[in-house]
């Protein structure tokens, strides 16, 4: 995984570049005459540029236009200005509903980092190669089933009559812990976070894995010599030494979880009331219930600029030493 | 000689105390490991277990495989989801074809050629990696609809073949990179345009690479679920993904126990698919899914 790196993109390609000084009319004049020889790459590129600007670059920029307008399919859009923005703070579930995404994201954190690093750790520190391959094999199987089905599973599992968890607790007598999970506005944001209960099969474990194996093995007994072991040892080495990992799986769990409600959206609909409501679900809702694209548009664009902000900080904070081990 | 002598029993202290904690069976990991592995499963082992039950097993022994084992039930689920199943694979071939071409291409040019505003470029597309979908979404859906692509499979298949090339890009640059130039400069001699270069050398040549891309493709594919639930209201080209979803609403709503043995098998069969790249791919498959985890 480090072979393919951001590094790569050095390659070559600086002598000719170095001739293209700006400003200098003989430079633009070469530079010209670059491109003109050069008219075969950019032929090869085209087909790619036409479609992703079309499909790729411009949709973000509608989107951040029309978040000012009102705007619905086979009528004209109208400026509005920050109307679809007020809107959605002055609505009276809003609070709510970003206190609820912002328990969802931190929550991100520990079912889609803590979680895989302490099983990554515990399957590292097995000696034995043969129970190790089994393991990091189990850990693939669950993700071979389709996203969608493994929520409608846990929907199963929470459920009131037929699913397990009601029925052990019955069975073993304890009939008033026994409730509605996903029904009952008390348990149902907790029911979703608990999906995927332990959380340790997913890529996180993978990478993190990836991770401690790149360690080299001096560093190991370097840190023996020196008498730091077991907790110790994790805290002051290995987290040091995976933290491009640590980068990489918090970037996709917060904003994974900031911006998709695909969960939510399968498992409540935002109910009970609006007890798991989020912002992208309102997104949803406004767009194809109600018919609001602009107001939807507005949420789209708040939702971006809070994962690019969050983007930026994670970046900052958890930065690896050496780039070399970062993905 | 005496620090000879000291430096042996060092030496002899670190072998011993590593050898310490080199053994001893290792209990409490091993205990640990499984019963936290045992619980993930717990979910597959359910969708297994009812996918083989007929309604009557069901209501009496629901956690554990109960004999007769129900094959009908996958022969009921297989009339239902066959379309689903057939439609995702059409979208997800048709959408891969499209991404691989554009990919090489795009991975040969960035890597292999020189011309100005190269990084630039590159860069332009290397930046979208970061872009989060969720402004896309409502805007995209409008776009799609003005260009009368909504209820169409090319509503699919468009953004896959749009959007594919980004991380195909960026995974294939540095492998094509790293093709020793004397391949490259043998090829030439004999007369190979890039057009030649691209699919007589370097394609055969990233086979592994381009594996990892397909099974990245094909698994976002098979799991997309939020854009063919907007974009496909048409059931003669529904999505697995979402096919499921409203039959698994369908049947809570009707609150009938009897089809869950199907419904199930449903399941199951919807992840067959990616069983089977598994046990085909192996490690290209984890790497696929690693690298999947790189667009936000």
């Amino acid at each position: 995984m480090t072979s393919r790196d951001l590094s790569a993109r050095g390659i070559g390609g600086a002598d000719e570049l170095a001739a293209t000084e700006w400003g200098d009319e003989k430079g633009v004049r070469a530079t010209l005459r670059a491109m003109r020889r050069s008219w075969q790459a950019y032929a090869l590129l085209f087909p790619i540029f036409a479609l992703l600007i079309v499909f790729v670059y411009y949709p973000p920029i509608l989107g951040l236009v029309r978040a000012f307008y009102e705007w619905a399919p086979l009528r004209p859009a109208r400026f509005v200005g920050f109307e679809n923005f007020v809107n959605y703070f002055i609505y009276p579930e809003s609070g709510r509903e970003i206190a609820n995404v912002l328990k969802l994201t931190y929550m991100g954190f520990v079912t889609g980092v803590i979680a895989p690093f302490v099983m990554a750790e515990l399957i590292f520190s097995i000696r034995e190669t043969v129970s190790k391959e089994i393991y990091r094999f189990a850990i693939v199987i669950p993700m071979l089933v389709p996203g969608v089905v493994y929520t409608l599973l846990w929907q199963h599992i929470f459920d009131p009559n037929l699913g397990p968890i009601n029925s052990f607790l019955r069975g073993v007598g304890l009939n008033h812990f026994a409730r509605n999970w996903l029904g009952d506005p008390a348990t149902a944001l907790y029911a979703i976070i608990a999906v995927g209960f332990p959380w340790v099969s997913g890529i996180g474990t993978l990478v993190f894995l990836g991770g401690l194996a790149q360690i080299s093995e001096s560093v190991f007994d370097a840190c023996l010599i020196d008498g730091c072991t077991g907790l110790r040892r994790i805290w002051q080495v290995d987290i040091p030494l995976v933290l491009g990992q640590v980068r990489f799986l918090t970037i996709l769990s917060v904003i994974g979880s900031l911006t998709t409600f695909e969960r939510v959206m399968i498992l409540t609909r935002g109910g009970p009331g609006y007890a798991t409501s989020v912002p992208g679900l309102r997104m949803y809702e406004r767009a194809f219930v109600t018919g609001e694209f602009g107001y939807a548009s507005a949420i789209g664009l708040l939702l971006f600029a809070f994962a690019l902000f969050l983007l930026f900080v994670i970046n900052r904070l958890l930065r690896p030493h050496t780039e070399e081990i970062s993905h | 000689m005496s620090a000879l002598s000291n430096r042996r029993s060092d030496t002899g202290l670190i072998r011993s105390k590593r050898r310490a904690s080199w053994r001893g069976p290792q209990i409490g990991p091993h205990l640990t490991i499984v019963l936290l592995l045992l619980l993930s499963m717990l979910p597959v082992y359910l969708m297994l277990v009812v996918s083989f039950k007929n309604p009557l097993q069901y209501q009496h022994e629901r956690w554990f495989v109960s004999f007769p084992l129900r094959l009908g039930n996958y022969g009921a689920a297989w009339s239902i989801v066959s379309g689903y199943v057939w439609n995702t694979l059409w979208v997800a071939i048709v959408g891969f074809a499209g991404v691989l071409i554009l990919s090489v291409i795009g991975g040969y040019v960035f890597a292999r050629m020189r011309f100005p505003f190269r990084e630039p470029l590159y860069f332009m597309i290397l930046a979208l990696l970061t872009v989060p979908w969720v402004i896309s979404f409502i805007p995209s859906y409008m776009l799609y609809n003005s260009f009368g692509l909504l209820n169409t499979p090319w509503s699919l298949i468009i953004p896959n073949i749009a959007n594919g090339p980004v991380m195909g890009i960026f995974m294939l640059r540095s492998f094509f990179a790293g093709i020793p130039e004397e391949i490259y400069d043998s090829a030439r001699i004999d007369g190979a345009s890039h057009w030649g270069l691209i699919w007589r050398i370097t394609m055969p040549l990233s086979l592994p690479i381009l594996a990892t891309l397909g099974v990245l493709n094909f698994v976002s594919t098979w799991n997309s679920f939020l854009w063919p639930l907007v974009a496909i209201s048409k059931e003669e080209y529904q999505q697995i993904s979402v096919g499921l979803f409203l039959l698994s609403k369908e049947i809570s709503i009707s609150g009938d126990y009897s089809v869950w043995g199907p419904l199930f098998a449903g399941y199951t069969i919807a992840s067959l698919p990616l069983v089977i790249l598994f046990f085909m791919f192996g490690k290209l498959y984890v790497e696929g899914l690693i690298e999947s985890g790189l667009k936000v």
